[in-house]
């Protein structure tokens, strides 16, 4: 009993007590802190690796892709209707970039989508700019360039189906911040063409557009939806200089290949296309690299659309992926089995001519899953997790030690108390038990403030950077131009909390355990023999 | 009751050896009030803390009541303490972070389990009131050790070590530390606990102190010897006194 009782009471009166709680504490926030902004990053890119694609991905294994992906498609939905949702085929490729009225070019790689069944099976709809604020406005097919003019009230309007759309956004907003955001500055946020802003003080802007009513104007080109990071650079706020308007001419040199990978027609072919939103997955490679186009635009331009043959037949269709949705609730390992099984039967049902170079393009494909796409980017998120642990571990063992010298230095205080206890019958076990049940004292209390400490730390984690940084722009820990994340995670797990402050009570105890041992061998004569 | 035979004891200081204790022999009866007398440095202390079995003896024996307490492991001497004594320091030795009360408690929690402390609870804490009562202590039972005098934390050890009605109550000096008028209540307070029935074997180098006693024995040069004149003749009937050659 008197364990309890004197761990209880040295607790409350050692001032050394709360130097143990006080670096317990600390290591128990500074671990939580860690693992949840690490373990959020990790979610994040986890969630924003899975929205890229589709669960499933067929993927051609070839830049010239693979023919029978639409009969595949229906084949699939009619063999696996509990398990395939949506199929939609992408092609692919490698062109370059270029901003006419910058005689700016960049490396890009080109996707053809079929849009309306693409932002079904991922989450690109929720990454797109214009999109938000004039939802439904981003198309792919031909287009004219959107310019505003002078409403009746005398303020800038866009034309009538801009308008509505925005309207329409307006109403469904759920976030009042949103609102005002965008209000503050309507044209700055999403701009367009001939509108100009001058400041007329620092709260107001006055915008000026060509004379004229709303309209659509120039020639009607195939749209092109752009990697936001590919054109436009980020700034600190996390926030996107957009100095294109929407709308905007843009180029795209392309390389139409043959069946065989040969490079064929009129080289190069140059397509000129309209900007009308841009894109952000939030994956920095694929935002600065990567183009949306309309999947039978870009099927034609690269010559993947059928063609002729020598004997008056014709070739069939290619496209280098089919991205395969599922049902809710499906395994999707199982799923990919089940589709990998039906790619081999239906290939085989073909009856194709093994040498044929059809039946090597459908021998090239494989099926994936969507972990199976981003292996590379998610293995390295598991390395960063291993690191994780690792720091972890690390930092236990600093705990470990800092409470077995706090302890090593109260048994020294405290020998002559374990002298006096041992002259009134306390065995060494039991003296030694003392220690382990104040270190575990110790670590408890040293826990629960550490989690609020950590977790406190880690909701306003965001506004500590803010805060730091408006003393000293180096100060800034996170910056949003780098990490494509706006925000540093700020979500504690429970269990992380659970975890970490378990781990530490126990930290604490195993780190009393060699001081209690000492405390159980005094000697009680030699404690006791001098004031 | 209480018999010590042919105790040996030496420390190492350094490379060489203090011997200390060379064949201390002494018998104790129930009832008794013994003063071991020697001059400072003698080794009072050293063999009050075999008695006490605080410390193990390089030879010799400490029979309580016909059982060694050095033949065999801890728990025997962990037993002996909690049960069958009670020790007084020169320094009080108290817990500074417990108060009067608790202090005296300690003994029982100490004997005590988690559990089993629930029951023994209220008869423990009626127990110290008692005791606390009858060393005159009553009002400061929740005082800290540092804001009570000398005499007042000896009260408290003395408190403490018979909480837990030991047959032998040990003294190392109980009034070393204090001057002459505290010092003479403490020894009234033992002899009022001696004349209850309480065994008391009290250490001194104080001659005035000593004559408290029914029964005085001088540690020299290692050995006890009977002293002449030792008072009380009840004393004298029971005492027995051997010199074991070493
Ligand atoms: N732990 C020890 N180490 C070395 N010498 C000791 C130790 N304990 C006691 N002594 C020595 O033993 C002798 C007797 O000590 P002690 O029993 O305390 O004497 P007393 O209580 O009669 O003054 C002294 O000379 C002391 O210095
Ligand atoms: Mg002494």
């Amino acid at each position: 009993m008197y364990k309890w009782f004197l761990a209880i009471r040295y607790l409350r009166t050692k001032l050394i007590a709360v130097f143990g709680i006080a670096s317990v504490m600390l290591c128990v926030a500074m671990v939580l802190v860690v693992l949840s902004v690490m373990g959020g990053f990790l979610d994040t890119v986890r969630e924003r690796a899975r929205g890229l694609h589709s669960e499933i991905v067929l993927e051609a294994g070839t830049l010239q892709g693979v023919p029978y992906y639409e009969e595949f498609g229906a084949y699939l939905q009619q063999q696996l209707p509990g398990v395939v949702d949506i199929v939609t085929p992408v092609i692919y490729t490698y062109g370059i970039f270029r901003v006419p009225a910058t005689t700016w070019t960049k490396p890009a790689r080109v996707l053809g989508v079929h849009l309306d069944d693409y932002v079904r099976v991922n989450t690109f709809a929720g990454g797109l700019h214009y999109d938000k604020y004039y939802p439904g406005s981003s198309r792919l097919d031909p287009q004219s360039m959107p310019v505003a003019g002078v409403g009746p009230s005398g303020d800038l309007v866009l034309p009538p189906d801009l308008q509505q759309a925005n309207a329409s956004w307006r109403e469904s907003e759920a976030d009042p911040e949103a609102l005002t955001a965008y209000d503050a500055d309507p044209f700055v946020e999403a701009p367009y063409p001939y509108v100009t802003a001058t400041p007329r003080s620092t709260s107001e802007r006055v915008y000026a557009a060509e004379p004229g009513p709303p309209r659509y104007a120039g020639p009607e080109r195939d749209g092109v939806i752009v990697g936001v990071d590919l054109l436009f650079a980020r700034r600190t706020s996390g926030t996107f200089e957009r100095y294109l308007a929407r709308g905007a001419d843009v180029a795209l040199t392309l390389m139409p290949l043959s069946p065989a990978g040969n490079p064929m027609g009129e080289l190069p072919s140059k397509v000129p296309l309209r900007y009308v939103d841009d894109s952000r997955t939030g994956i920095f490679e694929i935002d600065s690299l990567c183009v949306y186009v309309d999947f039978d635009m870009l099927q034609h331009r690269l010559a993947m659309d059928p063609q002729p043959l020598a004997d008056g037949g014709m070739t069939k269709p290619r496209a280098n992926q089919l991205l395969i949705s599922t049902r809710e609730g499906v395994d999707i390992n199982e799923a990919k089995d089940q589709i990998a099984m039906a790619w081999s039967v239906y290939g085989a049902s073909l009856g194709l001519d093994p040498d044929s170079q059809e039946a090597r393009a459908l021998g090239l494909a494989a099926v994936y899953t969507w972990e199976d796409m981003q292996r590379q980017f998610i293995n390295a998120v598991e390395k960063e997790k291993v690191l994780v642990t690792f720091l972890f571990t690390l930092i236990s063992m600093v705990a470990i030690v800092l409470v077995g010298c706090i302890f090593y230095m109260i048994v020294e205080k405290k020998t002559r108390d374990i002298g006096i206890l041992k002259s009134i019958g306390a065995s060494s076990l039991g003296v030694a038990g003392l220690f382990v049940v104040y270190a575990g004292a110790v670590g408890l209390v040293g826990s629960i403030l550490g989690t609020i400490f950590g977790s406190v730390v880690v909701w306003y984690i965001n506004d500590i950077q803010d805060f730091l940084a408006s003393l000293h722009p180096q100060l800034r820990m996170w910056s949003p131009d780098v990490y494509s994340f706006d925000q540093i995670p700020n979500v504690v797990k429970q269990a992380d909390a659970v975890w970490v402050a378990s781990m530490a009570v126990l930290a604490s105890i195993l780190g009393s355990i060699i001081p209690a041992r000492i405390a159980g061998r005094v000697w009680p004569v030699e404690a006791l023999r001098y004031e | 009751m209480l018999r010590a035979r042919g105790l040996h004891k030496s420390y190492r200081m350094g490379r060489s050896h203090v011997h200390v204790l060379r064949g201390a022999s002494l018998d104790v009866g129930r009832g008794e009030f013994l003063v071991i007398r020697g001059a400072s440095g003698s080794g009072k202390s050293t063999l009050l803390h075999l008695l006490g079995a605080l410390d193990i003896p390089d030879r010799g024996s400490v029979e309580f009541e016909g059982t060694d307490l050095f033949d065999r492991g801890d728990a025997i001497r962990r037993a002996y303490r909690r049960r069958s004594i009670g020790f007084v320091f020169q320094f009080y030795h108290l817990l500074p972070e417990c108060n009067v009360l608790e202090n005296v408690l300690m003994p029982r929690l100490v004997a005590h389990s988690l559990l089993g402390w629930r029951s023994a609870r209220r008869t423990a804490r009626r127990d110290a009131a008692t005791i606390l009562e009858r060393v005159g202590l009553s009002e400061r039972s929740k005082h800290r050790p540092s804001e009570l005098s000398g005499g007042e934390r000896q009260r408290v050890a003395i408190a403490r070590a018979i909480v837990n009605d030991p047959v032998v109550l040990l003294a190392d000096e109980p009034t070393g530390n204090l001057d002459a008028r505290i010092g003479g209540e403490i020894l009234e307070l033992l002899t009022e606990l001696n004349e209850a029935g309480q065994t008391v074997i009290m250490v001194t180098h104080d001659d005035k102190v000593a004559s408290r006693a029914h029964r005085r024995v001088q540690l020299t040069e290692g050995i006890i010897k009977e002293m002449d004149g030792s008072g009380g003749d009840a004393a004298s009937a029971r005492r027995i006194i051997k010199e074991v050659a070493p």
